[in-house]
């Protein structure tokens, strides 16, 4: 017995060179197989569970609008979309179908945002459109949308994946409820992968432009590359810093990377050195930004020394672009203000999880260590940073963050000492004038005043409050076979919504 | 009898012992699920959310409800749900074990038809050219990490030649061939180290063997010496080289994590460390205890074995 199967298996072996090679020569061109980040926790439409669910979800569901290649918003059930009276907008709605073959209604973006918003509900979207007054449906093609006050991100966040609309009251399909995107799954294996095909009855004539689509899970960054390098995918997401220039000289492959994310430091504004803001004004220009790009991200990075505004936004103020710039006599300065001219002891929360988080909190420990300040690194895995985030227990912390949208506002999540805590923004550090600019831009249409409202912004949070102290922007990359074309690689923090360019992808 | 049902006994309260310290252990270990689920990718969600989440998942109830509500599930053959899709944690592990068993299995076979032979050749001529060589390649066995192998073999047969898949699965009713084709580096990477141990085993088991009385006696009867050697020398060699072959093989249940990863194959053991980083308490339960369950049977089977071979082990 034994010699038989081993007989099977060297047999097999021997004709295995043979076997790939025409499998691979075989490849159908109309099938791509997209090496993902991690197998997503879950699918859930309005819960936020990572890069990797992102980019599955941007494939079978989809929302009012979307984010075109340069961020800009273009539409996708809604046609069109307009303001309408002092705090309302309305949203006209095309001929679309569900996976079910119903179609999408105004009844049905309705019910959706009385879940995302409803009491029960576990949305990301949740606590922002808390506002959302009342959800009109004057016909089955349109949807009013009145807010309690003028709200001008509304479209923005309806265009995140993160309010994807949804058949109602339909069952669902493989454990799924039923959306409208261009793809719809037909077959997923927890920890594998899932496998998609067109959905022909999509509302954009000619898309998606493949008939297959199949993701495959690669939760180990290398294996990923290995599985790209090797041909068994034909495009992978979250390609890890170190292999990016390997890729980039590899002619068979093509690397697209955007500054995307970002990383900071957050501080606990109720104990320890940090509740004086010029302690945290002495780290800001204390710290060598381009070696943390060098150490943690092999140089695809660029150093930050403002909010994370991107450079190319309308809001950007280049007055504060180099606000925290690398100053280590100021630093000190600020630190003889303080009454610790000669230094003191501290902790820094970070985690031995992710190398990146790791080293940016090493390279902070030794500029820090040049101006007299002695850092004590606390590396738990990540599990445990964000328990220790969420109770305040650190004194500052190294932040890897992302915004919802390249708008300014989405930047509360990470300066608004008025939220309640959160892991992801400083600890008990109260920011009442950032508060106050941030409601004022978010009430206003007016693009000129509202640009001076987020020129005040930030001047004040680099002076004056100074919620975080940002570090630098991280590449972010997809690469793929040098024939995937039409994929757009979204800028800044649009990054992980990038999957929503899947639909144009082909072959050349 | 009596000895046998002690023996029974004491596995079963074993097994108890190290889930209600995995239950309780991984609760009392900082990280909540649902806050872990919903900030993923550095972002911050919406407390009500998280606090709506928490209800749904139970994890408001306190320490102890929750460990009593999972042994009363466990007890009555349910090993709850995923915290993170909710999907059946049974359901799931009955996904994962085979593959993994079936990685253990290819590796056993390779490690066994390539160490028993060489350790007993290298057995019967110690010192010689031969057990020099397959000592060599059994330190490279154990010293160099499965990792290392690992890539080493993905960059040769998947990146450089092409021969192979880097990794994944497909199971072997979808796509016998393509089964094998992914189960070969893993299964190799495993075999490796594991031959290590069958080699060194079964060499120094033969060494000693071959030097007994009974085999001198036999050879002077004029026995033939294949039949000397598979019949009484490898024979009696092989029962040490079980017994570490069995415990290894336990012992990999659980720890093929590392070549799982590299390997980008969808095991036991990866889901568990997944499981851990999520705080997903109850795989993590179920997984224990499905490991420990099958670690403890396999310990009592050997157990028993012996005691049917050898009288003095149920006198002991």
């Amino acid at each position: 017995m034994i010699e038989l199967s081993r007989r099977t298996v060297l047999g097999g072996a021997a004709s295995l060179p043979f076997l790939v090679r025409a499998a691979q020569a075989a490849a159908p061109k109309d099938r791509l197989v997209f090496g993902l980040s991690a197998y997503p926790p879950n699918l859930m439409p309005w819960m936020n569970t990572g890069t990797a669910a992102l980019t599955v979800k941007t494939q079978i569901y989809r929302g009012l609008m979307s984010f075109g290649g340069n961020g800009e918003l273009q539409p996708e059930l809604a046609e069109s979309w307009e303001r309408d009276g002092k705090t309302g907008w309305k949203f006209h709605l095309r001929n679309a179908v569900f996976h079910n073959g119903a179609p999408v209604t105004a009844a049905d973006v309705k019910w959706t945002l009385e879940q995302i918003i409803g009491p029960t509900s576990t949305a990301y979207l949740r606590g922002q459109l808390q506002d959302i007054d009342t959800i009109e449906t004057p016909d089955a093609h349109t949807v009013r949308i009145v807010m309690k006050k003028a709200f001008v991100t509304l479209p923005l966040l309806l265009a995140t994946p993160y309010a994807p609309v949804i058949a109602k009251g339909a069952t669902t399909v493989h454990g799924l409820p039923v959306g409208c995107g261009p793809y719809v799954p037909v077959s997923l294996e927890q920890g594998v992968g899932i496998k998609l095909v067109a959905f022909d009855k999509y509302y954009k004539p000619g898309l998606p432009k493949l008939k297959q689509l199949h993701m495959v899970a690669y939760a180990d960054e290398n294996a990923r590359v290995a599985a790209l390098q090797s041909g068994d995918v034909d495009m992978i997401e979250y390609v890890p810093w170190q292999s990016m220039a390997a890729i980039a000289a590899d002619h068979a492959l093509s690397l697209s990377t955007v500054n995307g994310p970002f990383m900071a430091l957050a501080f606990n504004g109720s104990t320890g050195p940090f509740k004086d803001v010029r302690l945290r004004l002495a780290v800001a220009h204390a710290i060598k930004r381009e070696d943390i790009v060098k150490a943690a991200f092999y140089g695809r990075g660029e150093p930050l020394e403002t909010l994370p505004i991107p450079k190319d936004s309308p809001f950007f103020d280049p007055t504060y672009a180099h606000a925290w710039r690398y100053d280590p006599d100021l630093a000190k300065k600020l630190m003889a203000q303080a009454g610790v001219a000669k230094g003191f002891a501290c902790t820094l929360l970070s985690t031995a999880q992710y190398s990146m988080h790791q080293a940016t909190a090493e390279v902070v420990q030794q500029n820090l260590a040049e101006i007299g300040i002695q850092v004590k690194l606390d590396l738990p895995d990540w599990a445990t940073r964000v328990a220790m985030g969420n109770r305040g227990q650190y004194q500052f912390c190294v932040q890897g963050e992302t915004t919802d949208d390249n708008d300014p506002d989405g930047l509360s999540a990470y300066i608004d000492g008025s939220l309640p805590a959160n892991n992801a923004r400083s600890f008990a550090l109260p920011t009442p004038r950032i508060n106050a600019l941030l409601e004022a831009g978010r009430a206003e249409f007016d693009q000129a005043k509202r640009r001076a409202i987020y020129d005040k912004l930030q001047q004040v949070a680099t002076e004056v409050e100074v919620p975080m102290v940002s570090l630098c922007w991280r590449q972010q990359g997809y690469a793929m076979k040098r024939d995937v074309v039409g994929f757009y690689n979204l800028p800044g923090g649009l990054n992980f919504y990038s999957g929503y360019s899947l639909e144009d992808v082909s072959f050349s | 009898m009596v000895w046998v049902l002690k023996r029974v006994g004491v596995a079963v309260l074993l097994v108890a012992i190290v889930v209600s310290i995995v239950c309780l252990a991984i609760r009392l270990v900082p990280g909540d699920p649902a806050t872990l689920l919903l900030s993923q990718g550095g972002v911050a969600p919406d407390p009500a959310a998280v606090a709506q989440l928490r209800h749904q998942l139970g994890l408001d109830q306190p320490l102890l409800v929750q460990y009593l509500a999972s042994l009363r599930g466990i007890l009555h053959g349910d090993l709850g749900q995923s915290l993170q899709d909710g999907s059946s944690v049974a359901g799931q592990i009955l996904q994962r074990l085979p593959r993994t068993l079936e990685l253990i299995g290819v590796a056993a076979v390779l490690a066994l038809a390539t160490g028993l032979p060489s350790g007993l050749a290298a057995g019967l001529r110690p010192g010689g050219l031969f057990d020099r060589a397959a000592g060599l390649a059994a330190a490279l066995g154990q010293a160099v990490p499965v990792f290392v192998v690992g890539t080493g073999l993905v960059l040769i047969f998947a990146q450089t030649l092409r021969w192979l898949p880097a990794g994944g699965y497909v199971s072997f009713a979808e796509d016998p061939v393509r089964n094998m084709e992914l189960v070969a580096m893993p299964a190799v990477t495993i075999a490796f180290g594991l031959f290590s141990v069958v080699f060194r085993m079964t060499r120094a088991s033969v060494l000693d063997i071959a030097r007994r009385d009974f085999v001198r006696a036999a050879r002077a009867k004029g026995l033939a010496r294949r039949h000397l050697l598979l019949r009484h020398v490898l024979r009696n060699a092989l029962v040490p080289v079980v017994t570490v072959v069995a415990l290894n093989l336990g012992t990999l249940l659980g720890g093929t994590v590392l070549v799982e990863y590299v390997f980008n194959y969808p095991g036991l053991s990866g889901m568990l460390v997944q499981a851990v980083d999520a705080r997903d308490y109850p795989e993590v339960q179920g997984i224990v205890l499905v490991i420990s369950v099958l670690f403890v049977s396999l310990n009592l089977a050997v157990e028993l074995i012996y005691a049917a071979l050898d009288p003095r082990v149920r006198r002991a």
